[in-house]
């Protein structure tokens, strides 16, 4: 466990458990925030909060379960009183990453990716998330605490919504 | 598009973000900054200095209060007295509990699922509302503290009916207010109102993400 660490063995572990797993804190911060800054502040929240989580790992659990739960937890609710909260709109400005600028037809379909995410509930960016990154449904349970079989209902919603706004897109 | 062009997609835009990212600077550099983290550093500045400003208030009005109390009940002008000393001790009472719901949100466990933790962080926050609430219990207090015996044996009429009527008012509304702020009423409009400023959008939000966790729950 986790909690039996000295100070320096602790900080060993948090350094190279981050540099395993930053992955997760990544596409976390990318899928919560639009602003380059603002995913910054937040993987460094998410940072923190594992740091002061490290006595609480479960072994009854994987380590990408607890991680996506501290992430997860964190975007949502820890981030969402520093951020100010990007509405519903998804403006090319400084700010918006460069594949989405360039006007090829992956990068506008990753531009709308980005936009559909970006306008789901709180809950269903994680979903989202973990739908993509190929999660499980029994992980995806684990980790929201949602039942599997309402994770499944709740995916083929947003996927519904998906096929919908990309063959919006087709037509143009 | 299919699912795994969705996912391939996903995966590109991933790696091509993942490059483009300082994660070195931000994940290893702070660790120092991260063993320092607590409490106090978790919290906005402005909340901070809300709070000491409310600990002084409560300390110094307390000393005053009691002193007076103590030390020259039989002179002092009662309304005033009695006044200060409700308006200190709900004071006092609010900031008590406001301190112990940060205290908890802080502690909260966020290693457990998303849902549960969500659900158990925005009904605390949405439970700081009861501060609100003793806070507005105040309100009849400001309009009789400046009262004294003088004033009601010698006073007009019409200024003592003017200021009856003021003080019944604020007391209906204080107790009103305390009986009405609650999360079932976050809609209606004069709770919009009341709570419409740039400090209680968190507040919001939270009750937002309340109803959102028993949506959830119900499967909606």
């Amino acid at each position: 466990m986790i909690d039996q660490l000295n100070e320096k063995e602790r900080t060993l572990q948090f350094q190279d458990l981050i540099e395993r797993h930053k992955g997760i804190l990544l596409k976390v911060a990318r899928t919560y925030c639009r602003n380059e800054t603002d995913r910054e502040d937040l993987v460094q929240e998410i940072s923190i909060q594992i740091w002061r989580s490290m006595g609480r790992y479960n072994s009854e659990y994987k380590i990408s379960t607890w991680l996506y739960r501290i992430s997860i937890n964190t975007a949502i609710s820890f981030y969402r009183k520093h951020s100010k909260r990007q509405e519903n709109t998804f403006p090319l400005g400084e700010n918006t990453p460069a594949y989405i600028v360039e006007n090829t037809e992956k990068e506008i379909q990753l531009g709308l990716l980005d936009k559909f995410i970006n306008e789901l509930n709180d809950f269903d960016k994680a979903l989202m998330l973990l739908y993509l990154e190929e999660k499980s449904h029994i992980e995806i349970a684990e980790i929201t605490g949602i039942t599997p079989s309402n994770v499944g209902t709740k995916i083929g919603r947003i996927k519904e919504k998906i096929k919908v706004r990309f063959s919006k897109l087709n037509k143009f | 598009m299919n699912e795994s062009e969705l996912k391939n997609l996903w995966q590109t835009s991933n790696d091509k973000f993942e490059l483009s990212f300082a994660e070195n600077r931000i994940l290893t550099n702070e660790l120092s900054n991260m063993k320092v983290y607590h409490f106090i550093s978790s919290m906005k500045p402005i909340k901070i200095f809300t709070l000491l400003a409310g600990i002084i208030w409560v300390s110094l009005g307390a000393i005053i209060i009691s002193n007076i109390f103590l030390h020259a009940y039989s002179e002092a002008n009662k309304f005033f007295l009695y006044s200060a000393a409700i308006q200190i001790l709900l004071t006092a009472i609010a900031l008590i509990i406001y301190i112990f719901q940060l205290i908890t949100i802080y502690r909260v466990d966020i290693t457990e699922p998303v849902l549960r933790t969500q659900e158990k962080l925005a009904a605390l926050k949405t439970s700081t509302l009861i501060s609100a609430r003793i806070l507005f219990l105040q309100l009849p207090v400001w309009t009789t503290f400046y009262l004294n015996e003088n004033m009601l044996e010698n006073g007009s009429p019409v200024l003592l009916i003017i200021q009856g009527i003021v003080t019944l008012s604020f007391t209906i509304a204080a107790v009103w207010l305390f009986l009405n702020i609650r999360f079932e009423n976050r809609d209606k409009k004069w709770f919009r109102l009341i709570f419409n400023g740039k400090e209680w959008t968190p507040l919001m939000r939270s009750m937002e993400l309340l109803k959102l966790t028993e949506d959830y729950k119900l499967g909606k």
